[in-house]
């Protein structure tokens, strides 16, 4: 570490903070300073907070999600439709499912998508563990929640072959793609509109 | 600077900060570029669906006076390519080629031929075309544009002039073929019947147009593709990373 204008700990703490992503070193003084300022409680409980996380948050060992508890409280949650399996990349994703309050199914973290060029490849999935849970869970749907960039798609493309390589009756679904809430058209890409027309639906009268 | 808008094809996208992407992408007239899209993942106005690995888009750019990265100011779709995302292998191989392309054409080497191969080739890979094929087309092609062509005239230990009279054998630290009496076919020195060395020198030297009609026979393609592998290796150095990812 160089020489600082802060005192040791202090540069310390804030080199700390740049390693966070996303904070540059404007930011990371920032949030050191603040640390500094604030009551002995604020800094003691995020210490608490940020060993605790180390220790007690672990993945499911079912669904791959972060939990304090194994298997996670939506795996055990009976009030849920079990044969249906809803696979998305992160547990950023399924937060943001869950949000919408619409699916009351099961889930499947993957932790990734496949990326070549990031040297992530099928091993790197949790792949072999959903076509595990075919058979041991009796899944009857498949919903592919993987993000429609150019690798979530080829990720969902890849999923529902090796899926319905092991259960040809699975019925194997993907989420919608088409104009989003308060979009403009004029705003929108050739093959977003491509798919939005070509997935319209029939308004009920 | 004013911008400038080039067709570009997007090699690279990671996420940066809280709102922006870090973009790398091949144009035909400044070469390979990487720049900050700043509030794309927030904002899909001025970039509306078009900052996606392998597609083709026109780019709105301004080259800062200092430093490597560029700053990007908007972008308009042209091709999405979107026979990539429908198959692993074809994105493992777009991968592989995008790789390829980064190692042989660094940012500062700028060529146009480069960019129309590669903009063929995923447009190929798009429609269908044999994977196998087009990875040794693209190799061959690729390799020979960044001045590692193989030398097919003569032989690289006599200097004999080679008239296709019979077979020969890949030389991979010369670079280019050994006829028989001064070479042994092994498995690092592979050998090459007539046919296959001239649909080599075809790969090496044609544009993409007479490249999509070239047909090979199985025999060839079973010939040329570990010439050109051997071949790339030792020309780059290492394997590369994308290249443990195709069938």
């Amino acid at each position: 570490m160089t020489m600082g204008i802060y005192p040791p700990s202090l540069e310390k703490l804030i080199e700390h903070f740049t390693l966070l992503p996303g904070i540059g070193q404007k930011s990371a003084t920032r949030m050191a300073l603040f640390i500094l300022k604030s009551e002995r409680g604020v800094a003691e409980g995020l210490a608490r907070s940020l060993m605790e996380v180390k220790e007690k948050i672990r993945l499911c060992s079912t669904c791959f999600n972060l939990t304090d508890d194994d298997p996670c409280s939506i795996c055990l949650d009976r009030n849920r439709a079990g044969q249906t399996v809803c696979v998305v990349e992160g547990p950023g994703d399924l937060l943001a499912l869950e949000a919408s309050g619409t699916y009351r199914g099961k889930y499947h973290v993957l932790h990734g998508v496949l990326s070549p060029l990031d040297g992530i490849g099928p091993e790197h999935l949790k792949i072999g563990e959903l076509l595990n849970r075919l058979e041991t869970e009796g899944i009857r749907e498949v919903i592919l929640a993987t993000n429609p960039t150019t690798e979530g798609e080829a990720t969902a493309s890849f999923l529902a072959k090796a899926l319905l390589k092991k259960d040809s009756h699975l019925k194997v679904t993907r989420i919608a793609l088409g104009v989003p809430m308060g979009g403009d058209l004029k705003y929108m890409d050739p093959m977003t509109l491509q798919h939005a027309l070509k997935s319209r639906m029939p308004i009920n009268r | 600077m004013t911008p400038h808008i080039s067709p570009a094809i997007i090699t690279r996208i990671r996420e940066f900060g809280e709102s922006d992407l870090m973009v790398s992408y091949l144009t035909a007239d400044r070469g390979l570029l990487k720049g900050v899209a700043k509030g794309a993942r927030r904002s899909r106005r001025r970039f509306p669906n078009c900052l996606e690995l392998f597609c083709l888009s026109d780019m709105e750019y301004e080259q800062k006076k200092r430093g490597d990265l560029v700053f990007l100011h908007s972008c308009r779709l042209v091709d999405a390519f979107p026979g990539l995302r429908s198959d692993y292998h074809s994105l493992a191989l777009a991968s592989y080629m995008a790789e390829l392309t980064e190692v042989l054409f660094p940012p500062g080497v700028v060529d146009k031929r480069i960019f129309e191969l590669l903009k063929n080739s995923l447009h190929a890979l798009d429609e269908g075309f044999r994977g196998d094929i087009l990875r040794i087309l693209f190799e061959g092609r690729a390799l020979a544009l960044a001045g590692y062509s193989i030398d097919l005239d003569c032989c690289c230990q006599c200097g004999r002039r080679y008239a296709g009279e019979g077979r020969a054998v890949f030389n991979r630290v010369k670079g280019g073929i050994g006829c028989l009496k001064c070479e042994e076919e092994r498995v690092d020195s592979p050998g090459l019947a007539p046919e296959s060395i001239n649909a080599l020198r075809i790969i090496q030297s044609s544009s993409w147009d007479q490249l999509k009609n070239l047909e090979l026979t199985e025999e060839a393609i079973r010939e040329i593709t570990p010439v050109i592998r051997l071949h790339m290796e030792y020309r780059v150095g290492r394997p590369l990373k994308t290249a443990k990812f195709l069938p």
